[in-house]
């Protein structure tokens, strides 16, 4: 492995760590930026400068903004909230057992350790062939479920916007009642 | 370390740093934050696998295009679940004026 494989794995880590355990939401989601860029690095030195491409356009480029975006249009979101020391405990002592046992299994177990390595990079071309081939029902799919999604994000976002305020309808309640009393 | 248990041994670790934020975290953006990172831990194993584990009577270049495309669905579907997810807070937040995760118990009875 290369230095900069490493490199980028060390950073990797390092954005992951900083974005779980700051408590301010916003240097929260940066490092989740600085981890997603490394990982995009990584992708590329796996012989997919594609995918890493796609990982920069949709998750640094789109996720994380769009959590700015959450963040600025909701001011308690940004807030991070105080937790107790025992719940930090208890989820820190669940996912060290969930590494522990992991890492484990990965460094007692290397079934497929003297496989045939895949040749260097590959051309986006054949990513489309094998997506319009053999993958065609599944990006079909895809492509359907994202459509759900705009939809169903539209509607959750905006469709209670009247329902905001509840004042309104006790307002206009009241008025009429006003007017029936005298 | 062969570069695969290397790469599988992070992806463990941005797993269970994910899982971590999950459990501890009381901030519904923060929550999704591991979130994101457990898919990108999923991603990162298929292609892993896909470059270095292909098994011996498997053409290399066919696994590699297999691992690309799942990884690439899995960030497809990262998206969609992102917008919902924020679309959702949003709400919580336009509801409750909070988006604390322990004050979000009204169906609990």
């Amino acid at each position: 492995m290369s230095v900069v494989t490493l490199v980028l794995m060390a950073l990797c880590l390092l954005g992951a760590l900083v974005a779980v355990s700051v408590r301010d939401i916003v240097h929260a989601i940066f490092g989740l930026a600085t981890a997603l860029l490394a990982l995009a690095g990584l992708f590329t030195t796996l012989g997919s400068p594609f995918v890493g491409a796609m990982e920069v356009l949709i998750y640094v480029g789109g996720i994380s903004v769009a959590m700015i975006f959450a963040v600025m249009l909701s001011p308690q979101a940004g807030k991070g909230l105080r937790e107790t020391p025992a719940r930090r405990f208890g989820a820190a002592v669940i996912a060290a057992l969930f590494f522990a046992g992991t890492g484990l299994a990965l460094l007692n177990d290397t079934p497929v350790a003297d496989s045939p390595e895949a040749p260097g990079v590959f051309a986006p071309a054949a990513l489309g062939h094998a997506l319009l081939g053999d993958w065609l029902i599944a990006f079909e799919v895809l492509s359907l479920v994202l459509l759900l999604a705009i939809i169903g994000a539209v509607l959750i976002a905006v469709r209670e916007a009247p329902a905001r305020d509840p004042a309104a309808p006790q307002n206009s309640q009241a008025a009429t009642g006003e007017k029936v009393a005298p | 370390m062969t570069p695969l248990t290397a790469f599988t041994l992070l992806a463990a670790a941005l797993f269970a740093m994910g899982l971590y934020a999950v459990l501890a975290r009381r901030n519904l953006i923060a929550m999704l934050i591991g979130i994101e990172l457990m898919l990108n831990a999923a991603s990162l194993n298929a292609l892993a696998f896909g470059r270095y584990g292909a098994l011996v009577d498997v053409d290399p270049a066919l696994a590699a295009v297999s691992g690309q495309l799942l990884a690439l669905f899995i960030i497809g579907l990262a998206a969609a679940e992102a917008a919902i997810a924020l679309a959702i807070i949003l709400a919580v937040h336009r509801h409750r004026q909070s988006v604390d995760v322990d004050a979000l118990d009204t169906l609990q009875g």
